[in-house]
């Protein structure tokens, strides 16, 4: 079948600025997109720049955007796309700067932010038997998280990258996941230290793109809430985001509705003067328009009770 | 000049627990790797890593079934170390965090995998080597080795008979720089990129041995190529796990009738039943994985079920699976002692690039990852210490300079050449599938040398068209494609020289095994511009 490729270029060797070659071949009938960028680096411009190892759908290697969506290129079957129409756009991966051509950034993308979570085990002694005994049910969780082969599709489907691309990004939380839940971990509570920290899990804006972007099911957003539900259980909250959620919660139980005014200071923090001293402006015009609510001076609703009681069985289900 | 105590040459899984073990020797370490880590041809593996951990098992059982496997050509001593080790690397990786599958007691859970005569197989799902490599990734970070990812190595630097370090381009920067180190160690994985199918990824292209050949190593055992018995066709083979076989899976013929029960029989055997099922029927073979039934299916072999899925378009629960024999990897490598030492003071070589005799005329089912452990721990360790003891040599001057120079020839590319490096690897790869693949005999052999000859020539006649620096596949294309037409000779080579039938090797015209003449290793060595080969004895008891 004949198909015209057309590819994004950029050459960090002249100008850099981005372009597009158009590339027209004849290729057999199950041909994948891999197998028409090997036979045009081959035959018509050996200069195109891609990456390619495994060539079979394992290794994560030749993420790209075929028609503006991401995948693997290996396993992108040609005719899926000529069914409708005889051209077929390739470009890199959003939200990742560019190298050369479809070559981009993996380092600064994913590899790099894998760095900074700490991404290894702290063993333990020796075990006098030879394995640690554990249960194949824990082990499962952890091998389902490791059936991730970074490729990078939770970070391009993410909305909080493009805005803030310092945002360590569902992938290097979900490795953060595999370690602060690995029970032979002796850090594991130095794990979740280290992504409470800005630009961590409490920047995650649980829009479950990650969730929907992820061909393995690992749900990362799923584990992101799993790594926020363990710093607060083990009272690593030095967050703002993390003292929000906990005053939210702490006034619905008590009161059975939110009590913003305690809400707004709480979230600042008590002893934060600065962050208190910014809300005053605020306040101030609230007040004017009879809409401030008095922190603390917050009524019950009727069945305030029935709630508190829905708080108490699930704290308790939850040990 | 960047100057290190060992420079490991490969980021796949022995490469990394060499650099893991002789970083934690006291040695400085780097690592160069071509492409990353978790993107190497380990992250493929599926089925597992034997130890002898069951009650009723022991090492002499673990030797008996790889000598079996190996078809009575490994090395006695090594199969000692290895058969002893094992355990303790199994036991390693579990502390460090691989999440393998546990039994009711929560111990290791060990299943019966190929030819192995005990259930003796550690896995984590169907998915073993691409955790194990991401568990020794994490450890290799945490041991803050310095890693040049993305750098392609173009020569071994040797100085009076001593390996003295690389040269090695950066892909992302363009610069050639040179890797000054008291031991080298190759860690490049196999060959079989050389055979069209294969199940490899696109750049095992055995271009470690071929740099160790070119520097005055020697090859042995090249002529042992282990087939996959179970590998959809596609040109990227998809291989199916053996653990398919194991758990229920079947082999049928076009008919629908089962082939001999593979249980139990060593990968070559298996090869074998099938290939003589497809020449016999004149028709195709399938895998049959519905009595393995849904539920385990989707428990025990997600991965398998996903890739037949996105590669074959095939659903595993209701679809036949199209398979036949595919070029798997090799047992024949760069000969190597059980330290990893070769010919030459200070090179090493450990993992799939390598041969110590472990493996013979075949792998056991399940062995490859226990060898990569246990060989590139003691492979690591012995680098660390030969970099301690060595004196110091220093880098040739002059070698980066020539080495520019040369890069500069091969870039200086004539566009009226309408041949390509692709044609050549096709043809290539066809060839060897054809005459030097699953059965061989005397006349296709000789008629391989001579046709491997002209695409040399053919080869010698190209030019790379790219004059960038910056990651220029056409110009690493070009250099794996020597490093394939290098091997392939080698191979070819040595298969004409095996009059007899072992393991992996089959001759049509020589079908019996001969232990009287062919207890013997091959080994090849580069002399006057081309191979030469010897035989080297099985060393005695």
């Amino acid at each position: 079948m004949q198909v015209t490729f057309k590819v994004y270029r950029k050459d960090p060797e002249k100008d850099g600025k981005p372009g597009r070659s158009n590339y027209a071949l004849e290729l057999p009938e199950d041909a994948t997109v891999l197998d028409a960028l090997l036979k045009i680096r081959d035959e018509s411009d050996t200069t195109l720049a891609f990456r390619g190892a495994c060539g079979r759908g394992y290794c994560g290697e030749c993420m790209m955007r075929v028609n503006g969506s991401a995948r693997l290129a290996c396993t992108a079957k040609v005719p899926d796309y000529t069914k409708k129409g005889p051209e077929i756009s390739l470009d890199p991966l959003r939200n990742v700067p560019v190298i050369k051509d479809l070559v981009f950034d993996w380092d600064a993308f994913m590899w790099n932010k894998i760095k900074q979570v700490k991404p290894w085990l702290e063993p333990g002694d020796s075990p006098v038997n030879g394995e640690n005994l554990v249960a194949d049910l824990e082990m499962q969780d952890l091998r389902k998280v490791m059936s991730c082969f970074y490729c990078g599709m939770c970070d391009e489907g993410c909305t909080v990258l493009p805005v803030d691309f310092n945002f360590l990004g569902p992938a290097a939380l979900t490795k953060a996941y595999r370690l602060a839940f690995d029970p032979r971990n002796k850090d594991s509570r130095e794990q979740v230290k280290i992504v409470e920290k800005p630009k961590g899990i409490w920047d995650c804006v649980h829009c479950y793109e990650a969730d929907e972007h992820c061909p393995r099911g690992i749900e990362p957003t799923k584990r992101i809430v799993a790594l926020r539900d363990r710093a607060f259980n083990s009272g690593i909250t030095h967050e703002a985001v993390a003292r929000h959620h906990a005053s939210f919660a702490a006034s619905v139980k008590e009161s059975g509705w939110l009590d913003e005014g305690r809400l707004a200071v709480e979230s600042e923090g008590l002893t934060n003067v600065k962050g208190l001293m910014k809300l005053l402006p605020t306040a101030v015009k609230a007040l004017a328009r009879g809409k401030a609510p008095i922190p603390y001076m917050h009524s019950k609703r009727p069945d305030a009770g029935k709630i508190k009681k829905i708080f108490e069985k699930a704290e308790q289900e939850e040990k | 000049m960047q100057e290190f105590d060992v420079l490991v040459i490969g980021g796949g899984a022995s490469g990394l627990r060499a650099a893991i073990a002789a970083k934690r020797a006291g040695a400085s370490v780097a690592l160069i790797t071509k492409v990353h880590p978790l993107r190497t041809n380990s992250a493929i593996a599926q089925g597992g890593l034997n130890a002898p951990l069951g009650k009723d098992d022991s090492s002499e059982s673990f030797a008996e079934d790889t000598l079996l496997a190996g078809d009575n050509l490994c090395e006695r001593d090594v199969l000692r170390i290895f058969t002893r080790e094992a355990a303790k690397e199994v036991f390693w990786l579990e502390r460090m965090g691989v999440p393998f599958n546990r039994d009711r007691e929560g111990r290791l859970d060990r299943r019966r995998f190929g030819s192995n005569s005990h259930n003796r197989t550690c896995y984590a799902d169907d998915r073993t080597g691409h955790i194990v490599l991401q568990v020794l990734h994490e450890q290799f970070q945490r041991e803050q080795i310095a890693s040049f990812e993305e750098w392609y190595v173009t020569s071994l630097a040797v100085d009076g008979g001593n390996c003295v370090g690389a040269i090695a381009l950066g892909l992302r920067g363009g610069q050639l720089e040179s890797f000054s180190a008291r031991s080298v160690v190759i860690a490049t994985g196999g060959f079989t990129r050389l055979y069209l199918p294969s199940t490899a990824s696109l750049g095992t292209t055995g271009d470690g041995q071929s740099l160790a050949y070119n520097a005055g190593a020697r090859l042995t055992d090249m002529e042992m190529i282990q087939f996959h018995p179970t590998v959809f066709p596609k040109k990227q083979g998809l291989l199916i796990t053996e653990a398919a076989l194991s758990d229920g899976a079947i082999i049928v013929d076009q008919k629908g009738g089962s082939i001999t029960d593979p249980k139990g029989m060593p990968r070559h055997k298996i090869c074998l039943s099938i290939h003589q099922a497809m020449q016999n029927g004149g028709g195709s073979v399938s895998l049959d994985l519905r009595p393995i039934g849904k539920e385990k299916l989707r428990a025990n072999f997600p991965q398998t079920q996903e890739l037949v899925r996105t590669v074959a378009g095939l659903d595993a629960t209701k679809d036949l699976v199209p398979i036949r024999p595919v070029a798997h990897r090799p047992m024949g490598g760069i000969e190597t002692n059980a330290a990893g030492e070769t010919a030459i003071a200070g090179l090493f070589a450990v993992g799939e690039c390598a041969c110590n005799g472990l493996n013979g005329a075949g792998r056991l089912a399940g062995n490859t990852l226990s060898e990569a452990m246990v060989f590139g721990r003691t492979v690591g360790e012995a680098a660390a210490q030969h970099a301690t003891a060595a004196a110091k040599r220093n880098f040739p001057a002059a070698m980066l300079a020539d080495e520019e120079k040369c890069l500069v020839t091969i870039t200086s590319g004539d566009s009226t050449n309408k041949d390509t490096l692709g044609k050549i690897h096709s043809e290539l790869g066809s060839l060897m599938n054809e005459k030097v693949g699953l059965i061989r005999n005397h006349t296709g052999l000789q008629e391989a040398l001579g046709r491997i000859q002209s695409l040399k020539d053919r080869y010698s006649r190209l030019r790379v068209k790219n004059p960038s620096r910056i990651y220029n596949y056409e110009l690493t294309s070009y250099l794996e494609l020597s490093s394939m037409l290098t091997l392939a000779e080698v191979v070819t080579l040595a298969a004409e020289a095996r009059t007899e039938s072992r393991g992996a090797h089959q001759r049509a015209d020589f079908p019996e095994r001969d232990d009287t003449n062919w207890k013997s290793h091959t080994v090849v060595n580069l002399a006057g511009g081309s191979g030469q080969l010897q035989k080297k004895p099985v060393a005695a008891g």
